[in-house]
């Protein structure tokens, strides 16, 4: 975690990236101001039918919200995660767009698929945004690093089409990188030497810098800390009394301070996770127990398309009042079986359900324990054990997982579930799990 | 404006290049449509099948046609006429 430790961070960001595929799609979106539903193109009414989308908006996308407004939306106010009617009424001559996710995720493929094959390590931050590092790939010089970044925004450009465009940061490390991206949108690339780190950050915003949020900023500008400039000033003691280990990040952060280890995703991770916000509250035990086995299938799913198993199991589970509670447990053999891992999860969360619940009837719970949100990770990760179980229930069922995988590699997650889990119905998102499948 | 999801056959000629398919004219109904411009193709699974997705335009509407490889049926799913 230096400036100077002679690496060579690249940042690519997609400029609004939902709307400008669909510019890209469709001509006669651009230059007018769009708005990319967060209901996908499968809650249109009737599925696929004639159905009318702008002019006569189907009834569930005045629920939906926005998830990308093109440039022009957004010059009349339209932001992100706003509500369709809201969106609709500060500007009325928006058109809604329905959120396509396999076009998506192919555009997503393509620019990583670009950056793999000019960089040496990649780490997909987001959807439409990677992290590279390119010190070798570059010379180890900040020239070689510039005619690089234009390269590979050239080929994104051919790749992905030229409206759908990208802003490319080059810097010392990833805090630098993603600053300089944002700094000039769209089709920007910019490039900071370790020498102009210092007076580059200076002239950053404190809002511009990812990690410090909307309340922590008000935080600050309590303690009257309202720019980099001033935040620099604080002493790290200081800074550690009031946010604790935070208070370190602060303070290097306005020093153009940052990591510049990548975690590639080529490599093997430290933790595999799956969570789920449900479109209504769960107040059924055994709604929340079938949800997190349709959940930790998705985990081990992911675990053994890794050729890994996991000995460490954590639960997490937000409660309609918004608050929260974690748990974890290691185990002494390794598993990747989705049945097996709800089964440790499930005697994790049970008692917690049971602790606040009012009415005792079995499957009851109160609505204060009402499930909202439930995620299952795996960590402690291992190499998959590839010999053959002694037992001839093990080797039956290892045998199903590795047939149910080849369906699951070949159609995406989802193609298949249990039978105890087809209530779980997990709607597809715009930026989604549903096209993860092999090409 | 006229933005229509659908899902209906279309008659469609198309240009062999190489591994690559180009749309030039698509015919729906009585309708004749020349393609001007194809703007972006992607593919993806429907159950057992893969299925190309080609966006196309012309100098005064926006189609996007689906291509299934299996029975190599092309399908108009939706239709922009600004």
């Amino acid at each position: 975690m230096t400036a100077t430790s002679g690496k060579i961070i690249l940042h690519l960001d997609f400029n609004t990236y939902f709307a400008s595929v669909e510019q890209q799609a469709n001509p006669f979106l651009r230059g007018k101001p769009i708005g990319i539903a967060g209901k996908g193109r499968e809650n249109l009414q009737g599925g696929f039918g004639r159905v009318t989308v702008n002019g006569l908006n189907p009834e569930r996308f005045k629920r939906s919200v926005i998830t990308t407004a093109s440039r022009q939306a957004k010059r009349s106010g339209v932001k992100t995660a706003m509500a369709t009617w809201e969106a609709l009424k500060i500007c009325p001559d928006l058109i809604i767009i329905p959120g396509d996710p396999r076009k998506y995720a192919q555009i997503t493929k393509r620019f990583l698929q670009i950056l793999r094959s000019n960089c040496d390590e990649v780490e997909q931050f987001s959807t439409d945004e990677a992290f590279a590092n390119i010190t070798t790939a570059s010379g180890g010089d900040y020239l070689g690093a510039t005619l690089l970044a234009e390269r590979i925004r050239n080929q994104v450009r051919d790749d992905c089409g030229e409206v759908a465009t990208v802003s490319i940061g080059v810097g010392p490390n990833k805090l630098v990188a993603k600053l300089a991206s944002e700094s000039v949108k769209p089709n920007g690339l910019t490039v900071i030497t370790p020498e102009a780190v210092e007076e580059f950050v200076l002239g950053r915003s404190l809002a511009d810098v990812c990690g410090i949020g909307p309340r922590l900023e008000s935080r600050l500008g309590a303690m009257g800390v309202t720019s980099i400039a001033t935040l620099k000033k604080v002493a790290l003691p200081i800074l550690l009394r009031e946010f604790k280990q935070y208070g370190l990040f602060l303070y290097q952060a306005s020093r153009g301070i940052g990591p510049d280890y990548l975690e590639d995703d080529q490599a093997d991770p430290l933790s595999i996770g799956q969570s789920y916000t449900f479109p209504y509250n769960l107040s059924n035990e055994l709604e929340v127990k079938t949800n997190l086995l349709a959940l930790a299938d998705r985990v081990a799913w992911r675990l053994r398309k890794q050729g890994l198993a996991a000995k460490k199991i954590s639960v997490f589970v937000r409660w309609d009042s918004f608050s929260g509670w974690s748990g974890s447990r290691a185990i002494k053999d390794p598993i990747y079986d989705g049945r097996e891992l709800t089964d440790v999860g499930w005697s994790m969360i049970l008692p917690r359900l049971r602790s606040g619940t009012i009415n005792t009837k079995p499957g009851a719970m109160s609505f204060e324990l009402a499930v909202r949100q439930l995620g299952i990770s795996v960590s402690d990760l291992i190499q998959l054990d590839t010999a053959e179980p002694l037992l001839k229930k093990d080797q039956k069922k290892k045998n199903t997982l590795l047939a149910l995988d080849k369906v699951s590699a070949k159609f995406g997650t989802g193609s298949w579930q249990r039978l105890s889990t087809l209530c779980t119905v997990f709607k597809e998102r715009v930026s989604g799990w549903h096209y993860d499948h092999e090409d | 404006m006229q933005h229509q999801y659908l899902d209906e056959p279309v008659d469609v000629t198309v240009l062999f290049s190489g591994r690559r398919v180009r749309p030039i004219k698509v015919i729906w109904g009585r309708t004749v449509f020349v393609v001007d411009k194809l703007n972006l193709v992607h593919s993806a699974r429907e159950g057992l099948d893969k299925v190309f997705f080609f966006s196309v335009s012309s100098r005064d509407s926006f189609m996007q046609l689906r291509l299934n490889c299996k029975n190599l049926e092309w399908r108009l799913i939706e239709s922009f006429v600004p």
